[in-house]
């Protein structure tokens, strides 16, 4: 009875699976994303793109929860903030997510920079890769500094001025970038606005397709290699794992020792061969 | 065939994996949940109101004096909120803002009208002390009398919630909702339209001093009808 629910259950997810697969090729997909080949030495290293991701989904999840109690005025900024740090349920485990993930963000896009740079990966064919990382960089520079300001207190408000105080020494353009930004010629409620609508609706937008962009751009040369040569290399790690399933058979049926060290034996053969 | 379903399983991983799950997923799921549905776990699930319902929470509507047998009279009663940014609490170490929240309500209070078959109104029971009162202080029957007899309603339409306001028609006067046309008699009984029941009535009591006070609350159940408003 039970035996037979079984297999019914697996026939029947099978069928789901080639059903999906047949329209979306969302498995052959997942895989793609899954069994990704890379060099055993320093395998570590090719998480780091995907650790800023990581960090800017977090961005997004927790800035929509905080927009639930954020305020964006001069008059209740700081006040509807204390409310979420002391009284909103979770509050302070939420938006530490969004100040922490913020500074990780920053510390794991400068990582991924150096070792995509040192490991020579921006070279051709994937040069735009690297220009459309830099725009990235940048859009989060300036997403890190708008947001610095929404706090309105002491800090963020005098860290935004020195900011915009900076930026006012941009030969030619400065002073109208500022003016621009601070919607006038002084830190105020017109400030804060402007730099909400920059944080939470213009840079976001901006900046989901580019990290689209990034991504197709990534999976169409491969973390490393061709795509020749990545379908290659997953060939062959399929042929791998294809062989252990028999080996693997093989080992089932016979029980003595001997036979696993010929098993092993085997597959330096075939390493060989290869 | 996909190739993810070659990955052997076990019992172990499957249950293993199952209770991980579940802990990761608790952990990833309820934080998010409980911030945003503050506002459900504070009123519906604690019984929270973001109007102060203290004993002591009384509000001052004003003097009964002025209420006429002929018609009801408009008060309005600000309320304190205690909502977000607008908690005490907040506002105490914000030493920014020192503003008021409140929620500004409607009231109609009128004095106990008899309701003649035709639905015409006959007499009135307005305590005839209140004919020559100059202000003082009223003895307890006095104060009784008062709040028997008076009807303090919310202006709040049964129906959805729009004002009522008092209007009259063929001398007869009658509480019209201008949102459906709902209409009630000067008691706050439903007369016609499309409301439910009558309007809703406030906690009140009259004070020696000659002065109405409501609390943010209001009276339901038996004939005033079970449900409390979602909206106050």
């Amino acid at each position: 009875m039970i035996g037979r629910i079984r297999s019914q259950a697996i026939d029947t997810s099978r069928f789901l699976t080639d059903w999906m697969e047949h329209r979306t090729g969302i498995v052959t997909m997942m895989e793609h994303f899954l069994y990704e080949p890379v060099p055993k030495r320093g395998a570590w290293l090719y998480t780091l793109g995907s650790a800023t991701l990581f960090c800017i989904s977090l961005q997004f999840l927790t800035g929509i929860l905080l927009l639930f109690y954020y305020v964006p005025t001069t008059d209740h900024a700081w006040d509807s903030i204390y409310y979420i740090m002391e009284e909103a349920y979770f509050g302070t485990l939420i938006r530490g997510i969004h100040y922490w993930s913020a500074n990780f963000l920053l510390v794991f896009i400068g990582l991924h920079m150096a070792q995509v740079f040192f490991s020579g990966g921006y070279k051709a064919p994937r040069e735009l890769n690297w220009v459309v990382g830099v725009v990235l960089l940048l859009l989060v520079i300036v997403l890190a500094f708008t947001g610095y300001l929404l706090r309105w207190d002491q800090d963020g408000f005098w860290a935004s001025v020195v900011g915009m105080k900076i930026g006012s020494y941009s030969p030619f353009v400065g002073g109208a970038t500022i003016h621009f930004l601070l919607g006038g010629d002084v830190t105020g409620p017109a400030t804060l606005s402007r730099f909400f609508a920059i944080h939470v609706w213009l840079l976001p937008a901006a900046l989901a397709p580019f990290i689209g962009i990034h991504l197709y751009l990534l999976r169409k040369h491969g973390v490393f290699g061709s795509e020749f040569e990545y379908s290659d290399r997953l060939a062959k790690l399929h042929e791998r794992q294809r062989l252990e399933l028999y080996e693997s058979y093989e080992e089932n049926g016979h029980e003595e020792i001997g036979e696993t060290n010929l098993g092993r034996r085997n597959r330096e053969e075939r390493d060989r061969r290869e | 065939m996909a190739e993810l379903q070659k990955d052997p399983m076990t019992r172990g991983d499957f249950l293993g994996f199952g209770i991980l799950g579940t802990i990761v997923g608790a952990i990833l799921t309820i934080p998010p949940a409980a911030f945003v549905l503050a506002p459900i776990i504070d009123v519906d699930i604690l019984g929270k109101s973001d109007v102060p319902e203290g004993p002591d929470d009384w509000f001052e509507v004003g003097p009964i004096a002025e209420i006429t047998e002929e018609e009801p009279k408009f008060f309005k009663v600000d309320f304190p909120v205690e909502q977000i940014y607008a908690e005490p609490k907040v506002q105490e170490e914000s030493g920014i803002s020192k503003e008021e929240f409140v929620v500004e309500s409607a009231l109609w209070v009128s004095w106990r009208t008899e309701i003649l078959g035709d639905g015409t109104y006959g007499q009135s029971y307005r305590p005839s002390f209140l004919d020559n009162y100059d202000g003082g202080t009223l003895t307890e029957e006095q104060v009784q009398e008062a709040q028997e007899n008076l009807n303090v309603l919310s202006s709040s339409c049964a129906h959805l919630g729009c004002p009522v306001r008092w209007i009259l028609r063929e001398g007869e006067g009658e509480l019209l909702c201008p949102c459906h046309g709902g209409i009630y008699n000067i008691n706050g009984e439903y007369v016609a339209g499309p409301p439910p029941r009558d309007l809703y009535r406030y906690t009140h009591e009259v004070r020696e001093d000659g002065k109405l006070y409501v609390r943010h609350e209001f009276d339901v159940g038996g004939e005033n009808g079970p449900q409390e408003p979602y909206v106050i």
